[in-house]
């Protein structure tokens, strides 16, 4: 969806119980605290490192916080990765052929576009 | 001709009847009665050969029973229970029938004791699959279809050559554990491959999974892939290469399912690379190993079908299944994004849903097998997987940039299916023996360990990390419009372009000799008409036989003159 | 009745219920009685013969000598009576067939297309109980002559152009080649009577086998062999009934017949596999099946493309011969029953979807499958049977050709084999998933919303004349059983292709 796009307002009512009560994830504020508690989740699960006896067979994995090193450094070498391969693989979606699964819209008949104002 | 009532028998009769029955609710009851009533004839058959018969002067064996065979007989028939209730309001008669046939075919096979059994039932979900694909009735659905069939019938007829090259060597029709070395394993492991989507062999699924209909996809994802992890397990356990072929599934997928944008094309990527768990499974071939793949492929049949469904929900609610143009459903489509989210904390084996107690078994065997390498890329695949389907696919649907879509939550059948299948992954993940009880071997396996749970925890926690940092500095590649490149360039853009080439230069040629070829034959005629004139040789008095031939050599002359 | 005059009646009762037809020539309703009931009864007589000579008997008929060692006469072996029994079997459909196509297209002439129908039955007949070679090609021309005015019959220049294409490749490459075998044979043998094992062993320096049988194996133009193939799809003009007989029942079948006959008794499969004098043929015969395919995927005429896929899959029968194994003779003959029940169906189909809708290009055909289910459906076993797949008779010709390549370790052979059904799922399967999936929507996708209320409106079922559909939905049908029944055309070629009885399956 383009930027500039205007987002129809909806009214709280319209939605479902459980959509009601999700609301606050729309404020940004409240985001920034589910990344915050992000950052004291992963400082913990760090600390727990030093509490327990690890059963490990390799001795790689007897380094305090290897699981975590490898987890962080990994995906973030994937998505670096991934990002290059985009540049040099991305082409448009009737690349194969005018008519591509791709590019052609979802038969209407096959679907239900009911929404909540319906 | 049986002793036992073969389960695939009941499928193809409830296929045959189903047309009969009005459309409506009573056919879908019907369609959904079939595996629930066929999962009851498996759990109770004996262990054995049963179903043997004489056809065609080899023995058949219809049904081979055994813990191998009954377990994906039973997750099949509770894949098929499961699809077909999400596919309640469906009411296309060949998208019905289809789907009966289509998971009865994979049961079929995977009873099936003898290799020429096998090779129907291969070919039968071929053919049955392909239909789910084409009911989308688009032009790029058709032409997907088209391809995935041959890619599909491809493989049934590279089996089918090692099959009787297998007979011609060993005059044995036996489906039995097989060595890689001759011509006919290495065809029979070959055609395994193709359905099991080994690297470079992988395209029909992400051209095709993602063309089929909003149910069809769901189907389509539990049943020809886990096939033919069936297959290899049962004919190629403890084959080394597997290892490799595994390790590399499990991870070249991630790069192209973080970058892709359909988000049924993302799920079937990670699909393939679930694959790659299980293959590397095979390879080990220990007992903790098998067991692995056998229980990672119960539980990815049904997270994999969750994911499918949520998405699928999405599509049939919006029309579009991008991570473009998706966004902010959460509000509005509260239950199926929960569902979502479920199936993507089992794929990421979050500790107590199924994804966890599974794969754990196959990264265990790896390890203690001295895989070491392996062990770190499964363990990267891991952190990937959570990245493309635990992360990304729940993010860019239900949350992410509101995309001003107010869809409302998905209809009861699909809720229904939704909220059963992940009732499932988290059952597995939480109480796990039931599952180990049904695998092929007996387990000795403790997944909940303090240091699993917590090295688990910390990979998992430490992925999504990195990706919020990522999402916030704006590295994290955005979705865009597009297709990205595969393997299947090489058959969708330089075959042809190639062929083209080919088609000119020989027409060039075809051209010029034909144009050389007529005006020799002229000459001839001339030289012949100069040497043997109204009045010359034919004129005289000739035996028989000679005069004949003659005839024949003008009238073979007179033919290509016809031809030119 | 004494197997002699079976044998008789098989060939005389098709000729001269000819004049009964004509006699009938103003009242179609008995007319097409006479040639139904005919048709009946020619089954009956060769299917209690097909039951003897399953027995292990031959029964055989002698007409009279036309120099002594050179008779018109008749032997039935199971190559013969397999070719006879699916002549005979399928008239009785094509028969049915015809009622519905010619009254449905309202054709002209239909009495003489009835006349020369039953004439051709009856040459079939001569061809497949042949006991030599000279009775073979007397009636194997008889059969040429008698098509003609079949392929000719509308009478449109494109027609008779078409006609005049045909009997040229056919009568010349008969005359031309085939005649000129047949002597150089009874020249060299000294006998044309049929032998298992062959007649030619010793008879002829090995260095010109290939020769001779390169004039065989052009000579018998019907088999359709590349470059010999043109009259097939020149012989697409005529009426859907004679495409049928031509490409399923009676013409090309007889034309592959021989090939088989040729390699099994004259040749001998011994002498061919130990002199390898079958070697190029097989890699002609590869080459045919791979380009005549690829033909047909560019032929967007549904007849032009069934009939490359018809040149492509002769080609199978005249390669299973060239394997010069025993597996590839009973793959090939296998085949010829097989072959002949897909392609009846297919282009049963072809002409049931013209006379309903005056459609014959396949991409005019987008959604005509939703119009017409049994056609379509009856298409689709059809195809599927032609590719190969189980359940249906044709995996089990591919199955005994593929083991006969496997057999000789021809793995380029299997090649041929594999990528042949991939590409019959190329040019074949379009037809059918473009007449089910495109062009129109499906009445009720599902239950929710609008789609549910799409229902109204949407055209009806629009099949083609009852007698258009359910011939070729029997033969769709009959193909599943052949998928089951395979096991009694192995027992009755078992004897011709393992003559020392060394069955391997």
């Amino acid at each position: 969806m383009s930027k500039d796009m205007k987002i129809p307002e909806t009214e709280p009512s319209n939605l479902p119980w459980l959509g009601r009560k999700l609301l606050w994830l729309d404020s940004i504020k409240n985001v920034d605290r589910i990344v915050y508690a992000l950052f004291i989740v992963c400082a913990g699960l760090l600390a727990a490192d030093f509490m327990y006896h690890k059963h490990s067979y390799l001795d790689i994995e007897d380094i305090p916080g290897f699981y975590a090193a490898y987890g962080f450094f990994m995906c973030a070498a994937l998505v670096v990765c991934a990002r290059a391969l985009q540049v040099l693989l991305k082409r448009d979606e009737d690349y194969y052929a005018p008519k591509d699964v791709a590019s052609e819209a979802y038969p209407e008949d096959q679907m239900n576009r009911e929404t909540i104002n319906d | 001709m049986t002793d036992l009532f073969p389960p695939f028998l009941l499928f193809v009769a409830g296929a045959l009847v189903l047309p009969l029955i009005p459309n409506g609710h009573p056919r879908s009851l019907a369609a959904v009665i079939v595996p629930v009533i066929s999962a009851y004839f498996i759990w109770m058959m004996p262990e054995g050969m049963h179903g043997q018969f004489l056809f065609m002067g080899q023995e058949l064996t219809l049904l081979r029973v055994d813990k191998l065979s009954t377990v994906f007989g039973l997750v099949f028939c509770l894949a098929a229970f499961l699809a077909l209730i999400y596919a309640w309001h469906v009411r296309d008669t060949i998208q019905q029938t289809t789907s009966l046939l289509y998971a009865g075919a994979a049961i079929g096979a995977v009873f099936a004791g003898d290799l020429i059994s096998l090779f129907i039932f291969w070919e039968g979900t071929a053919i049955a699959s392909v239909f789910l694909i084409w009911a989308r009735r688009t032009e790029g659905a058709y032409s997907t279809g088209l391809r995935y069939l041959i890619v599909q019938v491809g493989s049934g007829v590279i089996l089918l050559a090692g099959i009787l090259l297998q007979y011609v060597d060993s005059g044995s029709m036996a489906f039995d554990a097989m060595t890689l070395g001759s011509p006919a394993t290495w065809a029979i492991f070959l055609a395994f491959g193709v359905k099991c989507a080994f690297p470079l062999l992988h395209n029909w699924m992400p051209d095709a999974y993602p063309a089929a209909t909003v149910t069809g996809t769901v189907i389509l994802s539990a049943f020809t892939t886990k096939l033919a992890v069936y297959a290899l397990a049962r004919g190629f356990a403890g084959t080394e290469i597997l290892i490799y072929i595994g390790a590399i599934m499990a991870i070249f997928p991630v790069f192209y399912a973080v970058i892709e944008n359909d988000l049924r094309r993302v799920l079937t990527y990670s699909l393939n690379q679930q694959l790659g768990f299980m293959v590397v499974g095979i390879g080990v071939g220990t007992e903790l190993a098998l067991n692995g793949t056998v229980a990672h492929a119960f539980a990815s049949i049904l997270y994999q079908a969750l994911l499918f469904m949520s998405i699928g929900a999405v599509l049939f609610r919006t029309g579009t299944a991008k991570a473009s143009e998706l966004g902010g459903l959460y509000k509005t489509m509260p239950l199926t994004m929960i569902f979502c989210v479920i199936g993507a904390a089992s794929i990421s084996s979050f500790p107590l849903f199924s994804g966890f107690v599974s794969k754990s078994l196959i990264l265990s065997a790896s390890v203690h097998e001295g895989h070491y390498i392996v062990w770190g890329i499964l363990l990267f695949a891991s952190a990937g997987a959570f990245i493309h389907s635990g992360i990304k696919v729940p993010f860019f649907a239900f949350f992410a940039q509101d995309s001003g879509l107010r869809p409302k939550e998905a209809p009861w059948n699909m809720l229904l299916a939704m909220g059963l299948t992940a009732f499932l992954c988290i059952a597995i993940g939480v109480y796990s023996d039931p599952l180990y009880a049904l695998l092929p071997y007996e387990v000795v396996y403790v997944s909940y360990t303090t240091t699993h749970v917590v090295t688990q925890l910390q990979l998992l926690f430490f992925s999504a990390l990195a990706f919020a940092m990522l999402m916030r500095t704006g590295i994290y590649p955005p979705a865009l419009k597009s297709v990205n490149l595969d393997f299947d360039w090489s058959y969708r853009k330089l075959g042809p372009a190639l062929i083209g080439a080919v088609r000119y230069v020989v027409r060039g040629i075809w051209g010029g000799l034909i144009g050389t070829g007529l005006r020799g034959v002229n000459w001839g005629f001339a030289a012949l008409q100069r040497a043997h004139g109204a009045d010359g040789l034919l004129a005289r008095a000739w035996p028989t036989g000679q005069m004949v031939l003659w005839i024949a050599v003008l009238l073979g002359a007179t033919l290509l003159l016809n031809y030119m | 009745m004494s197997p002699e005059l079976a044998i008789t009646l098989t060939i005389l009762l098709p000729a001269s219920a000819t004049v009964l037809l004509a006699l009938m020539d103003k009242r179609p309703n008995l007319r097409e009685a006479v040639s139904l009931i005919t048709a009946g009864v020619l089954f009956f007589i060769v299917f209690g013969l097909f039951e003897t000579v399953l027995d292990g008997a031959r029964p055989a008929a002698h007409w009279f000598d036309v120099i002594p060692g050179l008779s018109l006469s008749f032997e039935i072996e199971p190559l013969g009576m397999l070719f006879g029994v699916v002549a005979a079997g399928l008239w009785i459909v094509t028969a049915l067939y015809s009622i519905g196509y010619m009254r449905g297209n309202n054709e002209a002439n239909q009495t003489r297309f009835y006349i020369c129908f039953a004439i051709a039955i009856s040459a079939a007949m001569g061809i497949a109980f042949a006991a030599n070679m000279f009775t073979l090609f007397i009636f194997y021309e008889v059969l040429t002559l008698s098509t003609y005015p079949l392929v000719a019959h509308k009478e449109t220049a494109d027609a008779r152009r078409g006609a005049r294409t045909y009997l040229a490749i056919l009568i010349t490459t008969s005359i031309g080649f085939q005649l000129v075998a047949i002597i150089w044979t009874w020249v060299a043998a000294g006998t044309l009577d049929f032998e298992i094992g062959g007649i030619l062993t010793d008879k002829i320096e090995p260095t010109l086998l290939p020769f001779l049988l390169a004039l065989y194996a052009f000579g018998i133009g019907k088999a359709a062999l590349m470059p010999f193939h043109r009259w097939l799809p020149a012989a697409m003009v005529a009426p859907t009934p004679v495409s049928a007989l031509l490409h399923a029942v009676a013409v090309v079948k007889a034309g592959v017949f021989t090939m088989l006959k040729v390699g099994v008794y004259i040749f001998g499969i011994d002498l061919l596999s130990t002199t390898g004098a079958a070697d190029w043929l097989m890699w002609l015969a590869a080459f045919s099946i791979l380009a005549a395919s690829i033909v047909a995927m560019t032929k967007d005429n549904l007849k032009a493309r069934l009939a490359y896929s018809t040149i492509s899959q002769l080609s199978y029968i005249t390669l299973g011969m060239a394997l010069a194994t025993s597996l590839g003779v009973m793959g090939g003959a296998m085949h010829i029953a097989m072959h002949a029940m897909g392609k009846i169906t297919l282009f049963m189909c072809a002409g049931a979807i013209y006379v309903a809708t005056h459609k014959t290009e396949i991409s005019d055909m987008d959604g005509l499958g939703r119009l017409m289910p049994f056609t379509y459906g009856a298409f689709f076993i059809g195809a599927l049977s032609i590719i190969g797949l189980p359940p249906l008779g044709g995996a089990w010709s591919k199955w005994y050709l593929m083991l006969g390549a496997a057999d000789t370790g021809q793995i380029a052979m299997m090649v041929v084999f594999m990528a042949s059904s991939l590409l019959n799922i190329a040019y074949l399967l379009p037809v059918v998933a473009r007449g089910f999936f495109m062009g129109n929507s499906v009445p009720m996708a599902h239950s929710l919303g609008a789609a549910a209320v799409h229902a109204k409106g949407m055209k009806a079922i629009r099949e083609a004349p009852l007698w258009c559909v359910i011939p070729p939905c029997l033969t769709a049908f009959g193909c599943v059983l052949l998928f089951f029944y395979a096991g009694e055309i192995y027992t009755l070629i078992e004897p011709v292709a393992f003559p020392k009885g060394a069955a391997p399956s």
